[in-house]
């Protein structure tokens, strides 16, 4: 099987805190892994080390090898990687100064996808409906995205990160802060990408449910570490790690 | 029978209430009579003050807008550079040496910018001009503009930057597209503050423009005069004349004024998020 990501004996340090620990990670082609684990453990720096956006934080070193689809990112133009790599965010964060089309348009715009505004009307329809968004805001799209909730702010944000067309698409607690409806809606967008478009999904997740509903895959990460990772129904019924089944109990997190 | 937690608060509310009176009274004081008197003197004098050069108040207008437009160029463009500077790089030593810098000129009295500049640009060039004003007002407003715009920038939440980068933006594209963006109203407003604050000194104009107030400036090298200095020159002179081109020139000043605030609050609209 071709792996999309592999990481190798990754470690991070953030002011001197010894965040991420000699990980070690392979993500297949087109599969959808999830990164569980109690809060603080690092779930989320791993995330963004796989499209350097952890070196925004001043004071961070990172020492080790990420590759994605054969290539080096740490020795790559970072701005390119994460147009290949792109993330959503735990809160929904749309531009507040511009509209919901421009808002899906501006990362077409800046990496110069498309040649035409047809072209570019086309993708901005194309990504709001793998957000599952165009039916709810294909009559307001130059309305500024405060006037949809959270949730719909949510996938808005998804639309712009598939608007640039990604290999690799990385949610960091996508349904976090918002309602149940909005939750599936992103789930199910999540397996269609991945049905449909041969995206390669990582996301960060809380709740163990979430993780087996979604992903093919979890990454165990307990204190830097991860303890476990494996198929994610053989990992979730039959955890082999004491922490991974304190953390499914409950007990930890 | 009222508790004594409502009486408390009635008589809390009234204070507010007075005090607030007590606040915005002189402003409506000023505006009311800068009004009443400016209408007055054009009733008296005509209108045809407005275009007279000697005995009317033209090249102070002229003058003024010239050094409007003059000073508003040079000191926002300076102001905004560095607001920028300062706010994206703040831990470096030249942004730590920029605040204390800028945060001083607040406190440097107007008179003292306007002989600086007396020596650095007048006596060498050998007379008063336009520019030498420009100058004196842009640094009066740099330090305003630039704090506006700093905080301006630095209000943009963390968040929308990460957005930026999240999606393969440069440093420049974030902090032009996004941070810019957002912050686009703050930033406005930090130069309007500035722009009222330059445009109603009178004190670094004394020894810069030369109040030439009988002849039109022919170019900004020229010296010329502004309504500020002849205000506060006529109301000095013992003649009604004087005094009723003073109130003209108050009046065109205030009007002048509360129309670009206007059209620059309508143009820039807030961003909420």
């Amino acid at each position: 099987m071709d792996h999309a990501i592999i990481v190798e004996k990754l470690n991070v340090w953030i002011r001197g805190n010894h965040v991420l620990k000699d990980i070690d990670l392979k993500v297949p082609q087109g599969s959808v892994t999830a990164i569980m684990g109690p809060s603080g453990s690092g779930k989320s720096t791993l995330l963004r080390s796989i499209n350097r956006l952890v070196e925004l934080v001043p004071g961070t070193r990172v020492k080790g090898k990420v590759m994605v689809f054969g290539r080096d990112i740490y020795s790559e133009d970072p701005y390119r990687v994460r147009k290949d790599v792109t993330m959503v965010s735990q809160t929904p964060n749309p531009f507040p100064h511009m509209s919901i089309y421009d808002n899906v348009a501006i990362g077409p715009k800046i990496h110069k996808l498309v040649k035409s505004k047809k072209e570019l009307d086309k993708l901005v329809r194309w990504a709001l409906e793998k957000a599952m968004l165009w039916d709810e805001v294909k009559d307001r799209l130059h309305e500024p995205p405060t006037v949809l909730s959270g949730g719909q702010q949510q996938r808005l944000c998804l639309a712009r990160a598939l608007a640039l067309k990604p290999k690799i698409l990385m949610l960091d607690e996508p349904t976090a802060n918002i309602d149940p409806v909005n939750s599936k809606k992103i789930e199910e967008a999540i397996k269609a990408l991945v049905r449909d478009e041969g995206i390669t999904v990582i996301f960060v997740t809380h709740t163990p449910a979430q993780a087996v509903r979604v992903s093919d895959f979890i990454a165990f990460i307990y204190n830097g570490r991860i303890v476990e990772y494996g198929p994610s129904r053989e990992l979730a019924l039959n955890p082999t790690h004491e922490l991974t089944e304190k953390f499914l109990r409950g007990e930890i997190g | 029978m009222m508790d004594s937690r409502t009486i408390k608060e009635k008589a809390f509310l009234i204070t507010i209430f007075i005090l607030t009176l007590l606040g915005v009274t002189p402003v409506f004081y000023v505006l009311a009579s800068v009004f009443y008197k400016g209408i007055e003197a054009f009733a008296r004098r005509g209108l045809g003050i407005l275009i007279k050069i000697n005995g009317g108040i033209l090249p102070a207008l002229v003058g003024s807008f010239v050094l409007s437009i003059l000073s508003t160029i040079i000191g926002v463009v300076l102001a905004f550079v560095a607001g920028l500077f300062v706010a994206e790089f703040p831990n470096s030593w030249v942004s730590k040496a920029t605040r204390v810098a800028s945060r001083s000129l607040l406190e440097v009295p107007t008179v003292l910018l306007g002989m600086l500049v007396y020596i650095i640009l007048v006596v060498p060039t050998g007379h008063f001009s336009l520019l030498a004003g420009a100058l004196a007002l842009a640094l009066v407003m740099l330090p305003y503009v630039m704090v506006h715009v700093e905080q301006a920038l630095e209000s943009v939440p963390q968040l929308y930057k990460e957005a930026g980068y999240s999606i393969g933006m440069s440093r420049a594209q974030v902090l032009f597209g996004v941070s810019v963006g957002i912050a686009k109203r703050g930033i406005a407003s930090g130069v309007l503050m500035g722009f009222a604050k330059a445009m109603g000194e009178t004190a670094p104009l004394l020894f810069t423009i030369g109040a030439a107030r009988s002849s039109l400036p022919c170019s900004i090298l020229s010296p010329g005069d502004a309504v500020p200095l002849m205000i506060f020159q006529y109301a000095q002179m013992p003649q009604e004349y004087y005094h009723d081109l003073a109130w003209a020139g108050s009046l065109v000043l205030v009007i002048a004024f509360l129309v670009v605030f206007f059209v620059v609050r309508r143009l820039v609209k807030e961003v909420r998020y």
